[in-house]
């Protein structure tokens, strides 16, 4: 164990003098990868928030129903309550509706001020389960008094789309980056045994296995993507806070997932991929450099 | 401990390194190898570390049959073995002591005893003031003595120099010689390659073996 540690250290001070014997090289693809691994990051969040924004609407399950003023809408309140799937029935008066948008509006309320009357209709606020939101939808419909249904599907299925093409894009981006990442460091691997043949052809008279011989390099792979990850984590962090707050100052009623949750997420992404793709770039540096041997 | 029979080894555009040889090398002794530049001295040495393949006949180091060696086997042959080279082959950019220490740490040796091992060899060689001095700051002599050093500190069963004495005056190639032979006893072999004959003439308990246009002989019959 205590030989363990020792050549653990070995291993360190090795990667600092592999380091240093290529340096400008070494800076130079740290920062290429810190700033691929960022893009990645941003795709992600893209995707994280868009998902989380759909998971949010599609919880709320909720249709709005305006109905003609000049019939009792606890008529209608009474029938939709009997139909199948709707979990609760709530009256909304014009007073209310305009207070909701106020809390929607943030800071902007002052808007509304504008206004010498109430905008706003009363509606129906009815919550259902999702799965029978067509059939709700035409029993409503039905209703006499009913004058317009509104339900989120629109928004949704825009949504839905905007997250299948981050998706999309997040895929092509993740496996380029992926390629990329392996490719920078196995680059610098295979450059980096280039230039210690001889102390590697050294290392061998003496008898010292394959894995002592390598695991510098593999570390040198790891510690440089994994540096990378966390630079790119540090980009990642001022730029969501930035759009956090953009965001959130203009347009307070988008849900976006909790900001710590979103840093943890991408901070563990950033040092797996890093741990990940640094180790298989290493392999195939040491591996691509043993084969032309 | 190394036997030879009709060993031979051919290189790629025709030429012999070594031809037909027959020989064993005992364990325990100091052995010299003579002969000219070119007569097969290095082939020799590099057939034992396992740096060139043979091509026929047998090759047998430390019972290791070096015809059908394993890559397994071949490292294992190699931590039995301390090699100095001529041109030494130290790691630059790594310190005395790191130089010396880096052929015990894959080798089973606590951490304490490789660091008391690694002084140990330095000071006999010397340099035991110069252990944290970074190898390419030393001169020929002292990077001379730190290869010395890095090949005894693991105690091998073999330690072969391959013309230590090659650049350097005949003052410095006697206290080189003498510090290699200080370091046999009888687990230890020692193989010394130099075409500087005058200088060996005269050592005792010594073997000596001519190579001659890639033969291996003793100077005297009674190993043959």
């Amino acid at each position: 164990m205590n030989r363990k540690v020792s050549n653990f250290y070995y291993y360190l001070k090795e990667v600092s003098t592999l380091f240093k014997k290529d340096l400008s090289t070494n800076i130079l693809s740290l920062f290429s990868l810190s700033f691929i691994f960022f893009i990645l990051s941003l795709v992600i969040s893209v995707g994280i928030s868009s998902q989380h924004i759909i998971d949010e609407i599609r919880s709320q399950a909720q249709i709005s129903i305006y109905y003609n003023n000049e019939i009792d809408p606890t008529s209608i309140e009474a029938k939709i309550s009997e139909i199948d799937g709707v979990n609760l029935v709530n009256l909304i008066s014009s007073s209310q509706a305009r207070e909701r948008m106020k809390d929607v509006l943030g800071t902007d309320t002052r808007i509304l001020d504008l206004f010498d009357y109430n905008p706003f209709s009363p509606y129906i606020e009815v919550f259902i389960s999702l799965e029978n939101l067509d059939v709700i939808v035409d029993q409503v419909g039905s209703i006499f008094g009913v004058e317009l249904v509104r339900d989120n599907q629109e928004v949704l299925k825009q949504l839905e789309n905007i997250l299948n093409i981050v998706t999309v894009f997040g895929v092509f981006i993740f496996i380029a980056v992926s390629i990329a990442t392996v490719v920078v460091t196995a680059h610098i691997i295979r450059q980096g045994i280039y230039l210690n043949k001889d102390g590697i052809g050294t290392l061998r008279l003496l008898g010292a296995p394959t894995y002592f011989i390598y695991a510098p390099f593999i570390l040198t792979g790891i510690i440089l993507s994994v540096l990378a990850g966390i630079i790119s984590f540090i980009m990642s962090y001022f730029a969501t806070d930035f759009i956090y707050s953009r965001l959130l100052g203009s347009l307070p009623f988008v849900v976006l997932p909790k900001f710590s949750g979103l840093i943890i997420l991408l901070l563990l992404f950033n040092l797996l991929m890093g741990i990940s793709l640094g180790f298989i770039g290493s392999l195939i540096g040491i591996k691509s450099t043993r084969t032309q041997k | 401990m190394i036997i030879a029979q009709d060993l031979s080894l051919q290189y790629k555009d025709g030429t012999f390194g070594l031809k037909n040889v027959n020989i064993t090398l005992p364990k325990g002794k100091l052995i010299f190898i003579t002969g000219p530049s070119g007569s097969g001295k290095t082939s020799f040495v590099k057939l034992i570390l396992g740096m060139e393949k043979l091509t026929s006949g047998n090759l047998s180091v430390l019972n290791y049959d070096m015809k059908n060696i394993t890559e397994r086997e071949l490292v294992l042959l190699r931590q039995d073995i301390g090699p100095i080279f001529q041109d030494f082959k130290l790691l630059d950019g790594r310190s005395v002591c790191d130089n010396v220490l880096v052929g015990m740490r894959f080798l089973k040796i606590e951490k304490e005893d490789m660091y008391e091992k690694a002084l140990k060899a330095l000071e006999k060689v010397g340099l035991s003031h110069k252990v944290h001095s970074m190898v390419e700051n030393l001169s020929y002599g002292e990077r001379q003595r730190i290869a010395i050093a890095r090949a005894v500190a693991r105690d091998p069963k073999i330690i072969i120099a391959d013309e230590p004495t090659g650049n350097l005056d005949k003052n410095n190639s006697l206290i080189v010689l003498d510090l290699l032979r200080s370091f046999q006893n009888e687990d230890t072999t020692i193989i010394i390659t130099t075409h500087a004959t005058h200088l060996i003439k005269d050592v005792k308990d010594s073997l000596h073996i001519d190579v001659e246009e890639g033969n291996l002989q003793y100077k005297e019959a009674k190993y043959e």
